[in-house]
């Protein structure tokens, strides 16, 4: 059967989970074609074949989708239900292949495996294995895939945790006295926190990232984080959050705060559901550190990059100030 | 303890208050929705949350103006937002400086302390058996109310003298707030639909037959949906509900044991929408899409959905629908509620939907003629 084109969206999910699909679906013979970087064109795509009332990040999902079909033999386009105990992803995802198979016509076949943990059927290791045997008919090969697939999942995800360096925190913590008698040498740190469809996507988001690098800006996300921490910050919370990708932003967010950081831009896409609750979240628990300055950026297909600029300018600019005032004043 | 709950239709108010009253609490309802209730809902509340967060929100500064110092919410688990509402709410209106208590109704997750805390204060110390008593005289009314407003809306778009069907549905349900028996609360149905049967109706009326289906709250408060049900009533439409809250009290308490008004097997609403969404999405995502399929088989002329903005189950649901209704060639009408909805847009888009089914009907009859002629 070998080298068959399967094409996986460079979107929603596939920044949290694409070097599990690729391992395992490359070790298994396929060919993985992904859809490339977000574009002016695939965004087009994507809004025009989308319902206008849907979420952005979905409607460039459309466009990935639109971008890839015709060029592959199937679209990897998983459900992902429930990873963990308690929580789930959001309903959009828990239809995603129904509203792609609903709107879109003339699509290659779909693999379209359920992962769901609470039945057995549906758990990671079983979806998997399912979807292996569409590719090869050699049992043993797929299990091995699988498992080494997840092997090197796991070690990828502890190298981002990994990035963050503990020294960066700790010196920040003398910060506010020491940082400017030495004018400004010590980066900021800034937080970019968000789903990392927004977070990552240069496209979307404008090359956020790269921008605040090359002002020297120590830019840090929620992957940096160690689980156990996000996990130990999340029991503050009067009541548990319910959604696997949320959890992670929030618990994040709190220990960013805790370290008392320069500052957070909360990134958020338009119509985004739970982004508007647990923006609240982050917000309240926001006003108890004064020190940390917070903001909001929300994104949707008509976000202009000067708007963007200008927004993160004067974040930093009043960060800087705000820095140089309490020098001249302690 | 002055308790307050947040308005829905005419369930919260009647069916609701009863129970608590019962329970020897003294409740204090919000007023009801008003322009301002959702002006302090949008102002207060974060700016994309979905409608209902916003209004219930502005239903209990109202109550906690009122002098209410209790509030009775229902949580949940997800993945729709619903869920969270009351810990946002709880997180808004401390903020805003409010003294109150909020018991939060959920299925316990953790802790079990402030879980028995919360049953013990809706308890008030009555017996094991007045509580019991008073979940009957509750649940009776709720199932009163629910099926007059049903035989309501069978009867309004036929009736001769316009409003007559809202006039008498609204002294039964007045009556049954007033009574606390459940052998009352039976003999005053009976007597209103009685009533209702004996309103002057058209005769012969071919009536277009209509399903709302869609977001629960939208759909059963009418300041939210600006009385969608009786507007289409007076546009001669006979309008069934694909919502009740009947299975979602047993759903928000897992109480799917008790049985109560609802099979546990296999619901044939999900078994509907599998070909389209197998997969429940949460809210009543998979309801309204098997809803819209049930209603194509059962001679409906088209569905109606009522979704809030920004609501993460219905949009799934309308994509899908979008195929649904292509597929079955059975028309459906989105429509989106927000804190800028204008009445007479409404009024627009629901007289045009109605004369497209008009329409549709009448070819539908000309073919049939030509087929037998």
């Amino acid at each position: 059967m070998g080298n068959l084109k399967i094409g996986i969206p460079q979107a929603l999910l596939y920044y949290e989970y694409f070097p599990l699909w690729k391992n395992f679906l490359e070790s298994l013979g396929a060919e993985v074609i992904i859809s490339g970087p977000t574009t002016k064109e695939i965004l087009d795509l994507g809004v025009k074949s989308a319902i206008s009332e849907i979420c952005f990040p979905v409607k460039v999902f459309y466009g990935h989708v639109m971008s890839l079909k015709d060029r592959v033999d199937y679209l990897f386009i998983p459900r992902m239900v429930c990873v963990e105990k308690g929580a789930y992803f959001c309903p959009k995802f828990l239809g995603l292949p129904d509203m792609v198979k609903s709107s879109l016509s003339s699509l290659p076949p779909l693999i379209e495996p359920t992962i769901d943990i609470r039945k057995s059927a549906t758990s990671f290791k079983n979806s998997f294995l399912a979807v292996g045997k569409l590719i090869s008919n050699n049992s043993k090969k797929i299990y091995q895939s699988f498992y080494e697939a997840q092997k090197s999942f796991h070690l990828y995800l502890q190298s981002k945790e990994n990035e963050l360096n503990p020294e960066i925190i700790n010196i920040n913590q003398q910060y506010s006295t020491k940082l400017l008698q030495n004018n400004m040498k010590n980066p900021l740190n800034i937080a970019l926190l968000g789903h990392s469809y927004l977070v990552y996507d240069a496209f979307i988001n404008l090359n956020l990232i790269s921008k605040l690098k090359k002002t020297k800006i120590n830019v840090l996300t929620a992957e940096m984080v160690r689980k156990q921490d996000i996990e130990r910050k999340l029991k503050r919370l009067h009541k548990p959050i319910f959604w696997t990708l949320s959890k992670k932003i929030v618990g994040s967010a709190f220990y960013f705060l805790e370290k008392r950081i320069d500052g957070i831009i909360h990134l958020t896409s338009f119509e985004c559901g739970e982004d508007s609750m647990i923006g609240e979240l982050i917000r309240q628990e926001s006003l108890k550190y004064p020190t940390v300055a917070y903001t909001e950026f929300v994104f949707d297909e008509h976000t202009g990059e000067a708007g963007i600029d200008t927004r993160t300018e004067a974040f930093l600019d009043m960060i800087i100030r705000r820095k140089r005032y309490e020098s001249n004043h302690t | 303890m002055k308790v307050t709950i947040p308005n829905l239709g005419n369930l919260a108010s009647i069916a609701g208050k009863s129970l608590l009253s019962n329970l020897g609490h003294e409740v204090i309802l919000p007023p009801s929705n008003t322009k301002r209730t959702l002006d302090l809902g949008v102002r207060y509340a974060p700016e994309y949350c979905c409608l209902p967060l916003k209004i219930v929100l502005g239903n209990f500064i109202e109550a906690l103006e009122k002098g209410a110092d209790t509030i009775i919410m229902v949580g949940g688990w997800g993945p729709c937002r619903f869920g969270y509402y009351a810990e946002i709410q709880r997180m808004i209106l401390k903020s805003l400086g409010y003294k109150f208590e909020m018991i939060v109704l959920e299925v316990p997750r953790g802790n079990l302390i402030r879980i028995l805390r919360y049953v013990n204060l809706l308890r008030n110390k009555q017996s094991l058996s007045s509580l019991i008593n008073a979940g009957e005289i509750a649940w009776s009314k709720v199932v009163a109310i629910e099926e007059l407003e049903k035989e309501a809306l069978r009867i309004r778009p036929r009736e001769n003298i316009k409003g007559e069907t809202s006039r008498i549905l609204k002294k039964g349900l007045s009556l049954i707030d007033n009574t606390n028996s459940i052998g009352e609360i039976e003999r005053i149905k009976q007597q209103i639909i009685d009533d209702f049967n004996k309103i002057k109706v058209k005769k012969n009326k071919e009536l277009i037959k209509v399903k709302l289906v869609g977001e629960f709250y939208v759909a059963l408060e009418p300041f939210v949906n600006h009385n969608i049900e009786e507007k289409l009533g007076y546009l001669g439409v006979e309008v069934e509900r694909g919502v009740s809250i009947k299975p979602w009290i047993t759903s928000v308490f897992s109480l799917n044991f008790l049985k109560v008004g609802y099979q546990k097997e296999k619901n044939p609403i999900e078994k509907a929408a599998n070909p389209y969404l197998p997969q429940s999405v949460g809210g009543e995502g998979q309801p309204t899409v098997g809803n819209v399929v049930l209603a194509s088989e059962k001679g409906f002329d088209g569905a109606i959905q009522v979704v809030p903005f920004t609501c993460m189950p219905e949009i799934v649901a309308e994509t899908v629908n979008k195929k649904v209704s292509e597929d079955l060639d059975f028309p459906v009408l989105t429509l989106i509620f927000d804190e800028q909805t204008g009445e007479e847009g409404l009024n627009t888009r629901l007289e045009a939907f109605i004369d497209l089914l008009k329409s549709k009907k009448y070819d539908r009859h000309l073919t049939a003629r030509r087929l037998a002629s």
